[in-house]
Parts: C-alpha cells; structure tokens; sequence
C-alpha cells in the first residue's frame, strides 16, 4: 500500500498513534513521516490524544508483593553495574530480515580494532563496532557502550540495547536511552557479558520492545 | 550536587527531580515515583491483559527499565507518567500479540474499580480522577463504531486488519474511524488539557 497518497497516509496516522499499523507498514509510515510535515503534525496531536486515554481506565490497587518485587530488584541493581535480567514477558526474539542484513554485514565487515589500554586492573578492552560509530569498554567481564552521531530521534522514539549470544536471536537488555544533542551516549550494558557474542542497538518505539523491529545501527562484537 | 534528604522531603519534589537522584542511583528516590505511577501503569496493564500476574510482570518489567534507563529517560520527550505508560502499553501489546487473544481472564471491567479510598485521596489523585472522568466522557460521546475501533486496537492491541476481518469491515473503513475518532478526542479534549498526564 503506498503511503504516498494524501488520503491514505492521513489515515494511517490515526492507525500508526494506535499501533495499529502491521510492522511493515509503520516503518514505511515512519520514513514517510520523515518526509511528509503534514502527517507529522497530524501525528503529534494524536498522539496526545493517546497518552490520555489510560486515564479513561479505572484505577486497581497496585498489588502489595509488586512493589515489594520491584524494589527488590532495583536494589539488586545497583545503576552503575547492573546484575540482573527482571523477570517477566519475554518472547522469544523474532530475527527479522533487516537484522539478518545487519549482522551478515557486521560479520562482513569486520573492522574490530582490539585497543588494550593497560593500566587498570586486569585491563580495560576498548572494541570497536563493526556497524556505526561506537566503542565498547569491556572491563571485569561488564561493558560499557560508548556511542557517537547517532541520528536524533523523531518523537515517540527511542534507541533500545539488545545482546546476542552466539547467532541466538537478540534478547532485550532493558536499557533504552537517547542521545546528547551531539549524539553521543555512554551507556552501561546490563549484567556479565559473558557468553555475549554482540551487543546492538536499535531504534524503537517509546518504552520499547521485546524484540527488535528494525536494522541495528550499532553492532559491537565482543571478542 | 547530591541531595541527601529523607523520605518525606523526596515526596515533595517533583518527577523530574526525582529522576536526577534516581540517575544517581537513589532507591528511595525511585521508591516515591514507583508510588505515583505504578497504579495508572498497573490499571492499564490488567485493563489490556485482563490477567493479575501478567499485568504485574509487564509493570514491573517496564519500571525496571525506567531505573535502568535511568539517563536514558529524557525529560523534553515527555513526563515519566507518559513514559511509563508507554513502556507498559507497548509490552503489554507485545504480550497480546504473542499470545494471540485474550483468553483466560481472571479479572472483568467490573473487578477494575476505583478502589482508593476518598480519604487516601490527594490532590493529584483528585486531579487524576477529575482526568479520568472527562477522557471517559469524551470516549463516551464518540460514535460507538468509532470507540470500538480504537478500544479495539490501544487497548486490545489489535492491528487494523485484525480489527477489518473481526468486524467484517474494508481495512480502508476501520482507519478512517480511527481518524475520525481520534480527531474528534483530539477537540473534545482540548488543546492544553493532555499533557496533566
């Protein structure tokens, strides 16, 4: 369905604010929106629209044992080295093909440049990404992403963190994050990366997925 | 400059406040935003799930994210109300699109009440109940085809096709009530008043 036409791309911001839209037709919606300032601001004033309609729900109770949970886990999780995956939804990781695309390139173009830095203890290995301009900071087995020009974000967006480990499917690391105005950011990845063979980032929606929807811009091998 | 305050003072502050601490890794900090948003969070959860466990795992997947994000969070896309509602609304389609169709249901509309009670209630939640009542008005007075379209796919997590073939519809149809429902939301709802999410 092409969205170039006036009347269909009007409809399908209301559909897209929705998520109602099938995954291939909201990335096509979103490049058009690129483009298109008419469906963009028809999207930002939906989408106002939909941030108020969870308060149409009638409020429950928070469940005691829930809140006990999550600070259990936040304190568990101390920020600047997180240990542990939360419990909850997982599915299992679709591949879409754009990934496949991205990560046969990333094994393709192996441009990794191992850099030891020395001096602390037991080293700090700075790897570079094979796909967009990044640098993974592994140390004590915990790796930290430095990122740099990534895009800024249209709204309603946001970059999600994955890992891979061998050519499993990517699975959420629950870190989602945005840029500086210059498009850098210096991310912590969650727990051990042992195991991991990659560590990627996509761009989603707000809040997030449990499984990627576009190509990585950032693929960084851990060697 | 690291504020060292305790519980009552935190609950003072506001979000955006809180979230700087909540950057630094202060629980208690976390603690106070957990208490303000995890109810409007929760209830949309098991409104879309319309299953206890699941809603509570979805929540509390999404504030996990939230503290791990933590910088991540970025205050000029919005207050962490609305980011908190997203992450749950988007997992929680997630988990209905995994799962195919709501089945097994332990909790009906009718189990989804207002349950805090009057005294408990501060001036937010006033607020909040007063917001409550006039999004659901202005659901209310939409044309029912319209309301069902978009109930249908924000809360049921519904793609328009899906919606189409259980409605025995043109997909073209269920869009533009999307559009006119939407619109109409959009004008009954007023310019300035959403963003008291």
């Amino acid at each position: 369905m092409s969205v170039e036409n006036g009347r269909e791309c009007g409809e399908n911001a209301a559909a897209y604010v929705l998520g109602a839209l099938e995954p291939s037709e909201a990335e096509a919606f979103r490049r058009h929106i690129e483009e298109c300032a008419a469906c963009r601001d028809e999207v930002a004033a939906f989408e106002q629209v939909t941030e108020a309609l969870p308060a149409s729900t009638l409020r429950s109770e928070v469940p005691r044992d829930l809140r006990r949970r999550v600070m259990r886990e936040v304190r568990a999780t101390p920020k600047t080295a997180p240990a542990k995956s939360p419990r909850g939804v997982r599915r299992p990781a679709r591949f879409p093909l754009a990934w496949a695309g991205g990560v046969a390139a990333a094994v393709v173009a192996v441009i990794v440049a191992i850099v030891l830095a020395g001096g602390g203890s037991g080293g700090t290995r700075v790897v570079q990404a094979s796909v967009g301009n990044a640098q993974l900071r592994i140390a004590g087995g915990r790796g930290d992403l430095v990122v740099h020009h990534l895009p800024s974000l249209p709204a309603g967006r946001i970059y999600e963190m994955w890992v891979q480990r061998g050519n499993a499917a990517p699975t959420p690391t629950g870190t989602l994050f945005s840029t500086r105005a210059n498009g850098s950011a210096n991310v912590g990845v969650p727990g051990s990366l042992h195991g991991v063979s990659r560590v990627m980032v996509t761009q989603e929606r707000a809040g997030g997925t449990l499984a990627p929807t576009s190509a990585p811009v950032i693929v960084a091998p851990v060697t | 400059m690291r504020l060292r305050l305790g519980a009552p003072d935190l609950r003072s502050l506001a979000d955006e406040e809180l979230m700087e601490l909540v950057d630094g890794g202060d629980t208690r900090a976390f603690e106070v935003i957990f208490d303000r948003h995890a109810g409007a969070g929760y209830s949309l959860a098991l409104r879309m799930c319309g299953r206890r466990a699941l809603a509570e795992d979805i929540v509390q997947e999404a504030f996990l994210s939230l503290w791990r994000s933590g910088s991540g969070y970025d205050r000029a896309r919005g207050s962490v109300r609305s980011w908190v509602l997203s992450a749950v609304h988007n997992r929680a389609v997630d988990a209905l699109r995994r799962a195919g169709a709501k089945t097994g249901r332990d909790v009906s509309d009718e189990g989804i009440a207002e349950r805090l009670p009057a005294r408990d209630a501060t001036e937010a939640e006033v607020e909040r109940r007063d917001e409550s009542r006039r999004v659901r008005g202005a659901l209310d007075e939409l044309p029912a085809d319209q309301r069902q379209v978009i109930e249908l796919a924000y809360f049921g997590g519904l793609s328009h096709s899906q919606i189409a073939e259980m409605l025995d519809l043109p997909p073209g149809t269920v869009k533009g009530r999307m559009r006119l429902g939407l619109t109409k939301l959009r004008q009954a709802l007023g310019e300035a008043e959403w963003v008291a999410l």
